[in-house]
Formats: structure tokens, sequence, C-alpha cells
């Protein structure tokens, strides 16, 4: 490479190098950026360049390694050029069939092409491939087209073209004004204004003056950075010159962290030959223009990634920031001004001086011009770097470009900024990113680093982990910071271990409040803000944790057996009772559950079971099918236990009054009766159940399961007077003063909600109200039902009352609902069992009108909907489309949108104190209402819910009244409890050993059986079935 | 069976050290750059080192110490001869990099920080090594791990088990 003395050589340079290169030859790209190399891409390299040549390809076929493409989750990935092909997870064995059949014969090997995890389509071409689709890449451009070792790559792309047109046409003047107009910021984290910075340092007096380069990325997440100086150091070393250049011939540092060694090395290379070709050193291009660079390498200490602390330690002091004024500009290294940059920043800065301001700040928001590179990674399923627009909302780069949660879990928050930055939520995903907008939410840009976490995250851990990171990073110098970062990690450590105080949520934000206004550097005055945030946001997992020693995310060890069990709402001891099905003892297993659970073989039937979604097993493969092990064990009880469970002793005097025997009443009642109380539930139907009879269709729940463990209720104690309505006439008043010690009302909610939508005319022929609906059907009336079938609504009772409509004969059931498919209350197996019976569902449309003629039903007036902005439960609310409406044709319409509690039966002038919501009031820990002794629970205070949160309802309020009629006042606790049951089986594969084993399939009748009557749908496991799926089981229990 | 004898600690000897300081300027700004030559060629900076390294370059003993004991990279005990650093950042975090940290220190039967005593492993954690797409991720020396869970730590380890 002979050394570069004028602009015109290096002009003759970049054509001679362009024409040499033939666009049409092929070129296999192969990705060398660390994450690849982690994969092993070094030996595919290596084998492809052997391979070429042994072939005598040599000529024919290029092979170059090129830095991170940015998508490092699929490594090692390459890409054949000029056909735009893209391979991930290539191995040395895949070698020559990527030259031989798709360099080549240009056959792509599906096996090796990249599948999208949201759609489950392979896709050819790199540029189709979804998280490349929506980015804009000016940094990254190159990165996967040049090998960074290599300047004349460079320069035939274009490189080096922006410093001769500063040196050779503009004044250090212009080009301030240049990166002012374009509106570019400080990528490293707080902002600045970069042309102010250079502007600021150019104004300085003296002669000698530094131009750093921070690429101390020390924010654990972030890795840009990193890729940027491997993938492409000469962008960089243009960037320093240029702003070397408008400073005012400044020396030139760069300050890598020691961690990348690869971009330590890249670097070396780069520099020396840009020494060489005459781009760095004395009179470049032949003009008075002086510059060079000098490598230091960090030492690993985050806080030197502060300006401060950066110049002391090339100092070669200890790392510690110094109070500013004066600042760096004026005063910096060895008391020369000195300009700080990040990597991204000046890597930015060549693309404007070749492309223009005016067009650079365009990218942008009003506040900020180009483009961000974020690094996404945490619970997505594209992970790897992000560069796009300024201003793209969080929703747009999580789910668009990462493709979203995985496993079909939710979105919890996202981790924005690394240690200085704060969480945000589901409510603020439509914000867009900019410096200003995260500010307000107390969350930060900072390096880009993107975290994204689901519901399996505990936010009270995540901050516990950022104290402690930042922590340990403390300088130390300045009090807040060495002091208060302790003190907030001691009590944060102490909550995520079950020892958290009341008060210590108050205790934290006073000392992250201080420390964030009295540090004195970057590193102290930011690292509250994930405290801050995280308690503004979540404040209920603090409370949870402190409270009530819970851990909703079930993963904060001290709390949590294991989080199947943490994750039940009446804290089953899962672990166990599957062991106990592992070992045959199928009796001993559900008297385990029943410890908790009255009703084992419903909710193995109809259970949305929480704790699938928490099992570890899950992160393996697939997740325990605890329900359905569940029924299995419980009917094997119903079908062989010979002999009558026998009634528990009544050891207190009281008695207690239960309004409704639905699963809430029954549960508190059969609670009771375990802990010794006399009980009896009043119930206004002649069956017991609530819901779960008169509502949940045969199919999922036939008869004689509910009556089998009703009976059982019975025979343990609990007497359940039928046809026995609390109403005005029988009061609950009348009930205390008939003796009743306490009462507990679980009446449900039984009242179908209106949507009051013109049209809905009481009395319609063919208009039904979703549950008086199923309730007709379930108890055997006659119901008419109509060809064309349209049902309103997303949740249980819809899909209830869709498949109980088919299974009545008609032809077509169409299914409306508002939201979004992702958004439905319903689980997975409840709508793929309603779309295989051939229920039609459209999404995103509302009802209108119902349209009648003669008082029948003849259609349904739809609006199309589309997602608008998320309301404070982080829920998108839908907004009409204006001119969408459509005329479905129908002769039944099921409302079913919705229940709600019926007060009715309460007289006018009762005490019970009400909502605003025509609720009943109660606390949220006892249940109790405002009169003492009187306690409500379930479906009826919560309005609808799942099966299980209303038998959680029923055994927390049991523990209540047990408290109350011992005048124990303290607090509620569901706490979970672990029996110490012998080993039982055979060591529990652990999960070194647990090779990957797919989950046991439920059986299902047939599906002419299915639609053509109201037989129960599953069959539940066979034995063998359940034996080989308790075996999965990893006993996460054991391990404590 | 080999007789196991007591490893000898590594060291750097006067001649090196000289030749290391011969090529930096003599001021403060070479101190860190010094010292992590010395710990590049034995591992950690010996005791006896810190005396010459402050005479070159004009500076107390103790400002040398100083240095040494603020940044992390710089050890003052011998390490073993593979390094296996653990990534305890953000991302490795949230996907399990805890549970890794814990399974490697009982297969190697020490803590953070410490060394086998057959001088054959050291462990320590570092804040975030950068290759977060493949969280969790550990390194051996210079070579790089990703996606790591228990299954694959024997495997790894064990590729070391005689160097």
């Amino acid at each position: 490479m002979k050394t570069l003395t004028s602009p015109s050589e290096l002009l003759s340079l970049r054509e001679t190098l362009a024409r040499r290169r033939d666009p049409s030859k092929p070129c296999i790209a192969l990705c060398g950026g660390t994450g690849c190399r982690a994969f092993g891409s070094e030996p595919v390299l290596a084998a492809l360049r052997r391979e070429v040549e042994r072939a005598g390809l040599s000529d024919k076929v290029d092979v170059m390694e090129t830095g991170c493409h940015g998508f490092c989750e699929n490594g090692p990935n390459l890409v054949i050029h000029p056909l735009g092909v893209y391979y991930c997870g290539v191995a040395e064995e895949d070698v020559k069939e990527v030259i031989y059949e798709t360099v080549i014969k240009k056959n792509v090997a599906p096996r090796l092409l990249y599948t999208d995890p949201a759609s489950g389509r392979q896709v050819r071409l790199e540029e189709e491939i979804p998280f490349y689709e929506k980015q804009k890449r000016i940094v990254f451009a190159d990165n996967g087209l040049i090998d960074p070792r290599s300047i004349e790559d460079y320069i035939a792309r274009g490189g080096y073209s922006a410093l001769t047109k500063t040196l050779t046409g503009m004044s250090p003047e212009d080009v301030i004004q240049e990166i002012k107009d374009a509106k570019l910021r400080g990528r490293g984290g707080a902002g600045f204004p970069t042309g102010m910075k250079w502007e600021f340092t150019r104004k300085a007096p003296g002669r000698v003056k530094y131009l750093i380069c921070n690429g101390d990325e020390g924010d654990p997440g972030a890795f840009m950075d990193r890729s940027v100086l491997e993938g492409n150091p000469h962008l960089v070393l243009e960037g320093m010159a240029i702003a070397a250049y408008a400073i005012g011939d400044a020396q030139g540092y760069i300050y890598v962290r020691a961690e990348y060694p690869l971009a330590v090395a890249n670097l070396r290379v780069a520099i020396a030959q840009a020494r060489d070709s005459g781009l760095l050193g004395d009179n470049i291009l032949g003009t008075n223009f002086c510059f060079d660079i000098t490598i230091k390498e960090g030492a690993g200490a985050f806080v030197c990634g502060e300006e401060t602390a950066l110049i002391a330690s090339i100092e070669g002091k200890r790392g510690m920031p110094r109070p500013r004024p004066p600042f760096p500009a004026n005063s910096g290294l060895w008391g020369k001004p000195t300009c700080i940059n990040n990597v991204e920043t000046l890597a930015n800065v060549a693309t404007i001086i070749n492309r223009g301001a005016a067009w650079y700040a365009a990218l942008g928001t009003e506040a900020s011009g180009g483009t961000k590179i974020f690094s996404l990674t945490g619970k997505v399923n594209n992970t790897g770097l992000v560069e796009v627009p300024i201003g793209i909302s969080m929703r747009d780069v999580i789910f668009d470009i990462g493709g979203g949660i995985p496993k079909g879990r939710r979105f919890k928050a996202v981790q924005m900024g690394g240690p200085s930055g704060g969480c945000v939520p589901a409510r603020h995903l439509d914000m867009p990113i900019d410096y200003g907008t995260l500010q307000q939410i107390g969350a930060i840009m900072g390096s880009g680093g993107m975290v994204v976490m689901d519901e399996n995250t505990c936010m009270v851990d995540i901050t516990r982990f950022f104290a402690n990171f930042t922590q340990s990073e403390s300088c130390g110098k300045c009090s807040p910071c060495r002091i208060g970062t302790k003190q907030m990690l001691t009590i944060l450590t102490r909550i995520t271990q079950g020892q958290g105080r009341e008060g210590d949520v108050e205790r934290l934000e006073r000392i992250a409040r201080t420390v964030k206004a009295a540090a004195l550097c970057g590193l102290g005055q930011t690292c509250p803000n994930p405290v801050l945030s995280t308690i503004r946001f979540f404040r209920d997992e603090y409370d949870a944790h402190i409270r009530d020693k819970r851990c909703a995310a079930g993963s904060c060890d001290a709390l949590v057996i294991s989080a199947c069990q943490h994750a039940c709402p009446v804290g089953v001891d899962v672990p166990n009772y599957i062991a106990y099905i592992a070992a045959g003892k199928y009796t001993e297993s559900v008297e385990l559950i029943r410890e908790r659970n009255p009703f084992p073989s419903i909710c193995g039937r109809i259970c949305h079971h929480p704790c699938e979604v928490k099992c570890r097993r899950g992160e393996l493969d697939e997740p325990l099918a605890i329900r359905a092990l569940k029924r299995f064990a419980a009917d094997w009880y119903f079908n062989n236990y010979i002999g009558l469970p026998e009634p528990f002793p009544v050891r207190n005097p009281e008695r207690v009054a239960v309004v409704g025997a639905g699963p809430t009443g029954l549960s508190c009642a059969y609670h009771l009766a375990r802990m010794g109380y006399s009980t009896t539930a009043f119930e206004a139907l002649p069956v017991a159940g609530g819901m779960l009879s008169v509502a949940i269709p045969e199919y999922r729940l036939p008869n004689e399961v509910i009556q089998n463990e009703i009976k059982y209720i019975e025979n343990r104690g609990v007497e359940i007077r039928y046809n026995t309505p609390i109403n005005a006439n029988f009061t609950v008043e009348d009930l205390m003063k008939d003796g009743y010690a306490a009462v507990f009302i679980g009446a449900g909610a039984q009242r179908s909600q209106k949507i009051g939508v013109p049209g809905e005319i009481e009395g319609l022929e063919g208009l039904y109200y979703g549950l008086s609906f199923l309730r007709d059907v379930k108890t055997g009336k006659q119901v008419r039902m109509g060809e064309r079938c349209v049902v309103i609504g997303g949740g249980n009772t819809a899909m209830d009352a869709a498949r109980s409509a088919l299974r009545l004969g008609a032809k077509s059931v169409d299914v409306f609902y508002r939201r979004s498919r992702e958004e439905m209350p319903v689980s997975r197996v409840e709508f793929e069992d309603a779309v295989e019976e051939g229920v039609r569902f459209h999404f995103l449309t509302s009802p209108t009108r119902i349209v009648s003629g003669n008082w029948k039903v003849t259609g349904l007036e739809c609006i199309r909907m589309e997602l608008g902005e998320a309301d404070p439960g982080g829920r998108r609310r839908p907004v009409p489309v204006p001119g969408s409406e459509t005329l479905a044709p129908a002769d039944t319409v099921i409302m079913a949108v919705g229940q709600a509690p019926d007060l009715s039966f309460l007289p006018r002038d009762s005490r019970l104190e009400r909502t605003r919501w025509e609720t009943l009031d109660v606390d949220p820990n006892t249940l109790a209402t405002n009169v003492p002794g009187v306690f409500a629970g379930g479906d009826f205070v919560s309005g609808p819910g799942m099966v299980i949160q209303a038998i959680a309802a029923g055994y927390r309020s049991a523990l209540a009244i047990d408290k109350y009629l011992r005048k124990d006042a303290s607090r509620v606790e569901l706490r979970d409890e672990k029996k110490v049951i012998e080993s039982l089986t055979a060591a529990p594969a652990g999960e070194e050993d647990a090779g990957a084993l797919p989950r046991e399939a439920v059986g299902k009748i047939s599906m002419g059986l299915r639609t053509s009557g109201f037989t129960e749908v599953e069959t539940g496991f066979t034995e063998e079935q359940a034996l080989a799926e308790a075996k999965r089981c990893l006993r996460c229990d054991l391990e404590r | 069976m080999p007789v196991q004898t007591a490893p000898e600690a590594p060291g750097i000897s006067q001649d090196a050290l000289r030749e290391l300081i011969a090529g930096f300027p003599r001021d403060q700004s070479s101190l860190i750059p010094l010292l992590q030559q010395v710990q590049e060629q034995c591992g950690y900076i010996p005791r006896d080192a810190v005396d010459s390294v402050a005479g070159a370059l004009g500076l107390f003993p103790s400002q040398v110490f100083g240095v040494i004991t603020f940044y992390s990279q710089f050890y003052t005990a011998p390490r073993g001869r593979n390094v296996v650093r653990v990534c305890r950042g953000t991302a490795c975090h949230v996907r399990g990099g805890k549970k890794i940290l814990q399974l490697i220190q009982n297969e190697l039967g020490i803590q953070d920080g410490e060394t086998t005593p057959d001088f054959r492993f050291s462990l320590e954690t570092v804040a975030c090594l950068g290759a977060c797409a493949l969280s969790p991720v550990m390194v051996v020396n210079h070579s790089y791990y990703g996606k790591m869970n228990p299954k694959k730590i024997a495997a790894v380890l064990s590729q070391y088990a005689s160097r």
C-alpha cells in the first residue's frame, strides 16, 4: 500500500480499486465478530478458504471475513454476494455445500436458511429478514461488506472521501457548523450536542489539544461500539481525524476496554495501515494537517467511561472523576483542552460530511438527527444490534424488529440505558425513543442498551442486580455514591431475601434521590435511576415481596420453593404431587393437592395453569403438563378409590355460613371445615358449583365430574342447603342473628353485561346473552339455534358459547372480537380447539348495530378497529377505522362481552359498603367487608376470573375468618409449604442429564364426535403417559 | 500416578522487567500499559515488580499500588493457567447467568476471585463481555462460549483439564 501524498492520488487509488472489483464475482462474506467467533466462525473461515483453494477456485470465488453483522444470535452467519443469500448457524461440515451448491450452482440449502420465529417462514435473502428490513443502517452500512483489516476495502467503498472533502474545501468552523446542523448528539449516553462540544474545545485557549475516542463501553448489555471498532475501524479513525481538524490540530487517543481484544487488534492494524497510507501522521494527503492516534487499553473499571475518570486513567492514575467546572473542553488531559466523543458519535461524522447535515437531520426528530444503534437483548426473539432512526417507538423495535417475546410470554418491561437507565413498562411502549422523551419517564437513552424482560423477570431482583453492579464499580471518592450505593444494595438484597420491612421502599427512594442530587459524577447521578423507575412502575412487586413474601415472577430464591408452586394462586405443592404420580401413588397425590385445592378433577380440566407458564422445564423444551397430570390422578381416585372420606372433626364451637356454593364458597367452606369449623353453604339453585355447573359446557367439564367433587366436599362435613337463596327474605344480617359467627359471600358474577349497541332489543328472537345461553344449554333447556351464528366477545364465555352453538347445529359460527388475537384472555388450548372445530375468528372488529326485522335477528353491522395508544394498564386501545363498516348476515347473535357481580340480592339498606363500580368494597388482604364478621370474595368482588383464583379467594377468606374468630389481627399470609417426603423415585433427571423429551399430548375424541354433541373432548392421559410425563419434572424444589 | 509437585508461583525476572520498562516513556502515563504488559507475561503483578516500576516512572510504590488495586484487571496473586470469566451482565443475568456461575463454582470447587490449588483454573466474573446476543456467556482464556447451559459447562471445562 503506497503512501498517498495528495487527494488526487487517493481518488485514483479508489478508482483503480473499484475497477478491480467485479460485482458479479461471487463473494462469501463470513462474519468474524466476537459473537460469531464464539459460535466457531474461525474454523468455518479456515475451511472455506481451504476448500476454495483446493478446488482451484481462488480467482473465481472470494472469501472474506467481515466485521459484526449485528445479528449474533444465529451465528456463524454468512452472506453470499451477489446472490444476497443469508445463511446462519454455518458449521465446518456445511462448507462444501455452501461452495458447490449455493455459490456455484445457485441452489439454496434450506436447513441453513434463517427461520423467522414469529411467522415460521424461511427467509432466503438478507434484505428480506424482518430483523434487517426495518433498520436504517448508516453506521453499520459496511460492516458486512468489508474486511476490517483491509484499508483498501474501506477506500474502495468511498472511505476517507469525507476527510478529503474536509481538508480540501472546509474550514474547521464549516465542519463544526455542519455537525451542529446535523443535530448530532453524543451517543455515549448524555446526548450532549456534538457540534457544541467541538466548538467549546476549539475556542478554548491553547495550542495543544486532545481528541479522545471513548471506547470504554462498560454498560452491561451494550456492544455496539465493540462491533463498530471490530468491523469498521477506519470509519472511526476518519471521524476522529475530522473532529481533530475541527477542534484545531488535536492529538488523538482511543480508549478501548481491555475486554475487547479483537477490537484492539483490528484498531492496531487499521492505524498502522492508515499511517502507511499517509492518512494518519504528518501532512495528511499532502496538507498541513497532522494527526496521529495512540491506543490506550482500559483496565476494567466501568467508571472510566466517565470523561474525567477516563482522563485520569490515561494519565496513569486511579480512575476517579473530578468536579466540573473546569470542563474537559477547557482543561482535560494533562490540563489541556480535550474533547471526548463516543465511538458511535465519531462513526457518524464521515457520513454527515459526505451526505450533508440536512439529510442526516431529517432522519431523526426535531431535537436529534440521524440514527442510533441499540443492542436489543434479553427476552426477545431476535437479539442483536439494531440501527434505527431516532424517534422510532420502542414497540416497533421490540416487536417489529425484535420479533416479540419468545415462548408466548408476556412483555413486562424494557431496560433502556443499562444500570444508568430506567425500565419502561408496556403502557409507554409507543413513546418515541429520543433523549428528551425517555427522560420524562425516568429512563435514559444511554449507550443504547435495550434489555427486554418478560413476566418471569422479577423487577426487584433486576434492580438489585443493577445496584450490585454500580456498587462494585463505584470509585468511592464521593460519600453519596460510595455510601448510598451500598445502602441501596443492602436494602434491595434484604427485600429479595424475604426480609423486607415496611418503610423500605420509602427509605430506598430517599437515598436514591439524595445520591442523584449529590454525587460527583454521572455514575452516581444515574445509578439511582433503576431504583426510582422500578418503584414508580412496579411498586406492587416491591410491596408483594415485603408484605406477602411473594415474588410474582417466581425468581427470588429465598421466597420461592419452586416457581410452579409459587405461581399457583392457592400454593399447591406441585413438585411433590407430581412425584407421587411418578411413583404410582395416585391417592397420595390427590390428597396432597386437596390440602390446598379441593377441586383437583375440575381444575385438571379447566384451570388456566399459571404454573405451566413458570415451569423451568419450559426453558429446556416444553413445560410439564401439570394440569393434565392433576386430572389423571383425580380421575384415577374417583374411578378406583374404595370407601368414603371421613368428615373433618369439628373442633371449634363457632359456625360459619357461606353464601353461594360455587368454587369460591365451597373452597372457603371446605378449608374452614378442615380447620375444624362447622360450615353451611347456602345455595339459591338446586345444584351447587356456581359457574362450573351453570355455564361451563359439558364438553369441557362433565356434570358428573362436578358432582363427584361436590359430594366429596359434602362427605368431608360441609353442609350444603340447596334452593335456599339469600335475599330480601333471608338476609346476611339474618344469618348472623341465627348464630353464625361469620358469613362469607361468594355469590359469583352472573349478570351479563349489555354493550348498549343500537338494536340490542330485549326479547329479540335470536339474541342471546352468553351466560344465560350457556346456562340454558347446560341445564337442558331447549335453545333455538339458527344457521348463522355470530358471537361477540373474546373471553372464555365467548369461546364456550361459540363451540356450544356449533354443537347445537349452527352451520357457521363467527366470533367478533374488538381487540387482537394476542390480547384475547383465553388459553391457547381453548382457542386452538375452537379453531379446529370450525369456529371462525374476526379480530379487531367491533359491533355497531344489531340488524333485525320482524323481531328476528338478521345480521350484525361491524366496524374494523386498529390498535391505538396504550391505556394505563398497558393494553392498546382499539380505535375504529372510519369507513370500514361491514354487515355480517346472521340469525343468531350471542353477546358474551363480560359479566358483572349481581348485587341485587342485597337489600338496599344493607350496611355493606359498595365501591364506585357497584361491587362490594373489601380489604384486599383479609377480604373483610366493613361489617365485622362479614367477608366476601371471588368473582363476586373482583369480577369474572379464573377458577383457581376463585378457589384461592376461598382459601384466603377461610384463613381470614379463622383469624377473625380467634381475634388474631395479623395479616393473612398464603405461604408456600413443602412437605419433606422421602425420595420417592429414582433420582430425578437433573437439568444436566435431561435429554429432549417432548411433552406428552393429551388425547382428544375424534372431530366428528366433538362437533356432533357435548361429549367431553379431552380424554386425558393414559397411565403410561402420566408416568412418562411425571418423570420429566426437574424437581426444582429439591434444590432448596 | 504421577507425583503432584507443588506448582511454582510464576514471576517475572528482573531482566525481562527491565526490557519491558525500556519500551515506555518514563512517566506516569505509562503506568497502566506497563502493568498490563507485566501481567500479560506472568499472569499477575508480582510484589517486587512494583518497586521497579515505581522507580522507573518516578512514582511512589503506594501510587502504583493505588492503581493496581483500583482496576479490576490487575491481580496481586498468581492466577491459574486457565482463566474462566463468567459474564454477569444484564442480558446474561436475564437469561440465567447466575445459575451458570453457581454450577461452575461447584464444578471447579472455587468461588469468584479464587484459584484452584493446582493453579489450573482461576474464576472471575466480568461485568459485560459485549457478546450479549449469546447470553449467557463465559470465556476461558481468549475463547468465548455462548448460549451456555448446565449441560455444556462440564464439556467446556474438560477441554482445559490437561492444560
